[in-house]
Parts: C-alpha cells; sequence; structure tokens
C-alpha cells in the first residue's frame, strides 16, 4: 500500500459545490428564523452559487473550473501570486533571470557607493561551464594603469574625432521606451561620470539633450527624428541634430540583439501626445519599425548608406547589429573594402541584450550569443585589415565588471550597458517594461508613478556606478598583468569545455 | 465592455439612487426606522447597510466599478430577501415604489456586472 496522502479533488470539488448550495439554504432558514443579519451570508453564498454555476456549466475555456468548479480557481489565485512568493521567498540568490539577485546587488551596491565586497566564497556555481578571466603571475601596479582613451573617427583624420574617456556607456534607450525621469537621470549621472550616452531611436533627443552629456544619436529602422514621411534619410534634419554641441557620434541601428531581424516596438500604452511629436506617428497604435532600413536592402546598397551619413553627419559613424549569420557580415566587411567605406565604430549586439518590447520568440530564439559573435566579428575585420580603422564596441547583458572584462578580452575596445543602468536607477525587475506600469518609474509615463524617481539622487547613483565599475576594470586589469584593456585578448579568457564550433574551443598554448 | 455609454449611465443611475437611500439611512429617516425596526436591525443594520451603499456607490463612480456592482447587487439581493420574506412589498403605502427603485438599481447594476465581470479582482480573468 503507497502511504501517500492524495487529495481527491474530483470528491472533494463534489462535496465543496453542493456544500456552498446547503450553506446558502441554511443561512436563508436562519435569517429568517433566528436574525436578519444571517441573511448576509445567504447573498455572499448566493453569488458564490451563481459564480460556480457560470464557471461549471457557461464557460469553456477553463478546463480546470469547468470540471470541479470553484476549489479549482484556488489553483490559479496561487498561480497569479507565484512570480512575486518565488522572487521574494524561495528563488535562490544565483538562479532569476534575467538578472539573479547577486547580479542586482552588486548593481545596487556600486550605485549607492556601498563597498560590494563578499565575503567566504563565491555564490556562483563553479562545475557549470563558466568564462572566468586569466589573472597573471605577475599583476601591474596600478599606477602603471594607463588612463582609458579610445579614439573614434581618428582613422579618418576627423576633425570630430571623439575620445572615450570611460570604458562604460549607456546603451541606446529612448524617451518612450523610458519616461523623461529616467532620462534625465541618467544623462545627467552620465554628465558627472563623463561617460557618453546612447539616445536610443526615440527621434529628437529632447530629454537627453537637457542635461549637456556627450550622446550617441541612434538612428533607427524608422529613422524617428531624421526621416521623410516615406521612412528615407532627411538629409537636413540628420545634419541639424549632428550639429548639436552635445551631439558627438552616430549609430545607424541595423538590428538589435533583444529583437534581431525586427525593428524596435513601442507599445500604444506608452505612447503620450508629446512622443507622438517627437517621433512624428499617430498615437493610437503600436509602432512598429520597419524591420530594416529603406535604404539597405544588400551590402552595397548597406556601406553606401554608412557613406552617406558619414558624409551628411561629418561625426564618427558607426552601426549596430547583433550577429546572424557570420558569412553575411563578412560579405559585408568585403564590401566596405571594396568601397573604402569603413564605419569608425561597430556595436555588436549579444542576442542577450534586453528591450522594453519585443516578441517573445525573437527575444529568446534568435541571434548569436555576445561571447560567442564577438570574437567571430573582431576575427573577421582582423583578417581583412579593417580592424585598425574601427573601433569595436560590445553590448549584451554586461552588467558587471568580470562580464566587461571579458568583452574587453575578446576584441571590444568599450562596453554599452542599458539594463545595468536601469538596475542603478532603482529597476527592481518587475518586468513591466511593456506596460507603462513600471513600479518605479522608469520605464512608464504616469507622473504618479514617476514621481518616485528624484533625478538628482539617481544621477548620483549612475555616476556612482560608472565610478565603481571603472574602478574595478583597473583591480582586474592590474591583476590580469595588463596596463591597458588594449592589450587584452582571448588569452586573458578561460573557458571550459565548450562546443567544437566555439572560437573559445582552443585552449590559448 | 462593448457599450461604454450604457454602461457608464447605468453605474451612474445605480450610484445616485443609492446615495440617496443611504443618505436616507444615516438622517434617521422614519421610513427606514421602520424597516429596519420591522427586521429587528435598529439601529446597528441600518448604519451598517448605509455604510456599504454609501462604499458601493463611491466604488461605481471609480476605477473600481466592477467591484462596486457586485457589492450592489450582493445589497440588493439582501433588500429582495426582506421583502419577500418579511416585510411585503408594498410598503408605507408606497405602491410598491421601494421595490420599484430596488428593481432598477439591480438591473443597472447587474448590467454593470456583466459588462465590467473581466475587471474583477482575482476571478476577472477567468469571467
Amino acid at each position: 500500500m503507497k502511504s501517500t496522502f492524495i487529495v481527491d479533488l474530483e470528491r472533494a470539488s463534489r462535496t465543496a459545490n453542493i456544500g456552498i448550495v446547503l450553506l446558502c439554504l441554511a443561512s436563508g432558514v436562519a435569517g429568517y428564523l433566528v436574525s436578519f443579519y444571517f441573511h448576509f451570508l445567504t447573498v455572499t453564498f448566493f453569488l458564490l452559487v451563481l459564480l460556480n454555476a457560470f464557471w461549471r456549466h457557461g464557460q469553456t475555456s477553463h478546463a480546470l473550473l469547468a470540471n470541479f468548479g470553484f476549489l479549482a480557481q484556488i489553483r490559479y489565485l496561487v498561480e497569479s501570486i507565484g512570480p512575486e512568493f518565488r522572487q521574494y521567498l524561495f528563488a535562490s540568490d544565483t538562479e532569476e533571470r534575467p538578472f539573479n539577485r547577486v547580479e542586482r546587488a552588486e548593481v545596487y551596491r556600486k550605485a549607492k557607493g556601498v563597498d560590494s565586497s563578499a565575503a567566504f566564497g563565491s555564490l556562483l556555481d563553479f562545475d557549470r561551464r563558466e568564462i572566468k578571466l586569466r589573472h597573471s603571475f605577475y599583476p601591474v601596479d596600478k599606477d602603471q594603469i594607463e588612463p582609458f582613451d579610445v579614439a573614434v573617427g581618428e582613422s579618418r583624420n576627423l576633425e570630430t574625432t571623439y575620445h572615450i574617456r570611460r570604458p562604460i556607456m549607456i546603451s541606446a534607450m529612448s524617451y518612450g521606451a523610458l519616461g523623461e525621469n529616467a532620462v534625465r537621470a541618467l544623462a545627467r549621472g552620465a554628465r558627472l561620470a563623463g561617460a557618453v550616452m546612447n539616445t536610443g531611436e526615440g527621434g529628437t533627443p529632447k530629454y537627453h539633450l537637457m542635461e549637456g552629456c556627450d550622446l550617441i544619436f541612434q538612428i533607427g529602422t524608422a529613422k524617428f527624428g531624421v526621416r521623410t514621411p516615406e521612412g528615407h534619410l532627411d538629409e537636413d534634419k540628420l545634419a541639424a541634430i549632428a550639429g548639436q554641441d552635445e551631439v558627438k557620434m552616430i549609430e545607424i541601428k541595423l538590428s538589435q540583439g533583444a529583437k534581431p531581424g525586427k525593428g524596435g516596438l513601442l507599445p500604444k500604452e506608452k505612447i503620450t501626445p508629446e512622443i507622438a511629436e517627437l517621433r512624428g506617428v499617430p498615437m493610437d497604435e503600436d509602432v512598429i519599425s520597419p524591420a530594416h532600413h529603406l535604404e539597405c536592402v544588400d551590402a552595397e546598397s548597406t556601406v553606401a548608406f554608412i557613406g552617406r551619413v558619414q558624409r551628411v553627419g561629418g561625426l564618427p559613424t558607426g552601426i549596430k547589429f547583433c550577429l546572424g549569420r557570420p558569412d553575411e557580415f563578412r560579405a559585408l566587411v568585403q564590401e566596405m573594402k571594396r568601397q573604402d567605406i569603413v564605419p569608425d565604430f561597430i556595436t555588436v549586439d549579444g542576442a542577450e541584450g534586453g528591450t522594453g518590447a519585443a516578441p517573445k520568440s525573437f527575444m529568446d530564439d534568435v541571434g548569436m550569443p555576445l561571447f560567442e559573435a564577438l570574437p567571430l566579428v573582431h576575427k573577421a575585420l582582423q583578417e581583412s585589415g579593417l580592424r585598425d580603422r574601427l573601433v569595436l564596441f560590445a553590448s549584451g547583458k554586461l552588467i558587471n565588471p568580470g562580464k566587461q572584462m571579458t568583452a574587453l578580452s575578446l576584441g571590444a575596445d568599450a562596453v554599452y550597458s542599458a539594463r545595468g543602468f536601469l538596475l542603478a536607477l532603482g529597476c527592481i525587475q518587475a518586468l513591466q517594461c511593456n506596460r507603462n506600469t513600471c513600479p518605479v518609474g522608469i520605464t512608464t509615463h504616469q507622473k504618479k508613478l514617476q514621481k518616485g524617481l528624484d533625478i538628482e539622487d539617481k544621477a548620483q547613483r549612475v555616476a556612482n556606478y560608472i565610478e565603481a565599475l571603472h574602478h574595478d576594470h583597473v583591480e582586474l586589469l592590474s591583476a590580469m598583468g595588463r596596463s591597458s584593456s588594449r592589450w587584452l585578448s582571448e588569452e586573458n579568457v578561460y573557458s571550459p569545455t565548450r562546443a567544437p564550433a566555439s572560437p573559445l574551443s582552443q585552449e590559448p598554448s | 465592455m462593448r457599450h461604454p455609454k450604457l454602461t457608464r449611465t447605468a453605474q451612474g443611475v445605480a450610484a445616485m439612487f443609492l446615495l440617496i437611500a443611504s443618505v436616507q439611512k444615516f438622517i434617521g429617516d422614519p421610513g427606514s426606522i421602520e424597516i429596519f425596526s420591522s427586521l429587528e436591525m435598529e439601529p446597528t443594520g441600518r448604519y451598517l447597510i448605509a455604510v456599504i451603499e454609501l462604499v458601493a456607490a463611491l466604488l461605481l463612480l471609480s476605477p473600481l466599478a466592477a467591484l462596486g456592482s457586485l457589492l450592489v447587487v450582493g445589497v440588493m439581493c439582501g433588500a429582495i430577501i426582506a421583502h419577500v420574506t418579511q416585510l411585503g412589498l408594498v410598503v408605507n403605502d408606497d405602491g410598491g415604489g421601494l421595490v420599484g427603485m430596488l428593481v432598477v438599481v439591480l438591473l443597472c447594476a447587474g448590467y454593470v456586472l456583466i459588462s465590467r465581470r473581466k475587471e474583477l479582482p482575482l476571478v476577472g480573468d477567468t469571467l
């Protein structure tokens, strides 16, 4: 005999379903004979009986409710509060996604300027396949670490060559995806820390410009802010934006890690009259950017378009993409050589990149992860001889210094983070970016929710986060025996058994 | 919600009648006192129902109208029980006016409840 305790749901629910009818009748009788107050119960049970009857006989979309009645509703209730329960009570410190509690806590502590050292040992599971950094027997003294300086546009001898002084940049987040307080806090924080910030594809970057930080203007596939009514590039508008003092670089977004092969998406819940005006779009429907620039249909036209934006904008100009097919990228590189038009930077976005809103299948199942794609791009550029003519940026879930150093070792010259900065702003990973209901006022336009986001206070946290990351970069570089991140290479990365196809599968000799 | 205007009208009508009924009970209108005396609920029950009616009326005028309409349907069911089992359909020689009003409020609240059922907390998704 099995001694397992089994709840016979069918029997229990039959009893319960008859039980509420009997209770309704009983309280009716009591209300009549004893006290009218019993009818409070009569009415309550009566409504429950009605509801139960509907569940069991009036609907077909919920099988459990149809079969068992209101007892089965307990399952739906428990399930509906499950995510909060799991996050607060049951999820271990290292198992949440996209960022677990250990990762989030590190950002929070850096942003608040609190000591982020840990004790007694790592919480990570070392038996799993984790990439590690290789330290050296002979660390470099910290005072010998060179100041970070990456020049973008130098190879073309541009007057507008821009020097990046901080290895961490704020990745593309538009006004629209973020509310105005969040944008201003990020921009002010970037100015405080001397970092550069990407505007995202939100049209004229009104709020980004308010705080006077250095900006990378992003041209999305819909070209908000610089589009003709048909969706082509409006050169006059681009020249006007590029002429702003704060705008230092231009990034042409070809695709994005969170939804590769698909245009940006701004849900209609988040479109205010102002956003509609800044972008030039209607208010009552989701804004879906096209999947590609109308000008870019093959390698030849894409390279020509890069050249056109370089010429019109007069600024260091780069492209951003998530890698899908390496052969396509190699063809693009060949075309760059043929036309002698080379972007001043390339941003490789990993498929793990985040976003405010994207179809789930694209978020989960499309595109190459960063640590696979970045070395491929780096090597393809080296083989073609173009690597010295441009700068590589990496993005995709790079919120802590270790991951960022890994990216710098695998070929990147500087790194982008978006969600790291959202966490620094106080994001609690409520996963509601697409609903305009962000409880901490970051990805919402509701004034009452934005009230909690104090620009001055949060700007300081953004700056603290950048400073703390930079500090850790210096510590790690020192331990790795390199005086600058430009001397990092794949040899500085240890990767346990990886798939043979991976460029990391060979151990450095 | 298929008929937003009709639903909003129904909310307004029900809320208005409820506010009147609630105020009558609060100020101790002789008719109300008589009714609650014959139910042996005077004065506790009178105030209790007055509070519930006031809350329900305010909810009906708020974004939580679905919850308000559920509350109203409950109160009106209770009132119908009272009239059927103890008070009779004609009270204080009003020719059934009170019961008529009650039926109007019940119909309005019922309509609101049905058209806004998806907005009910906890169970709305299954309706």
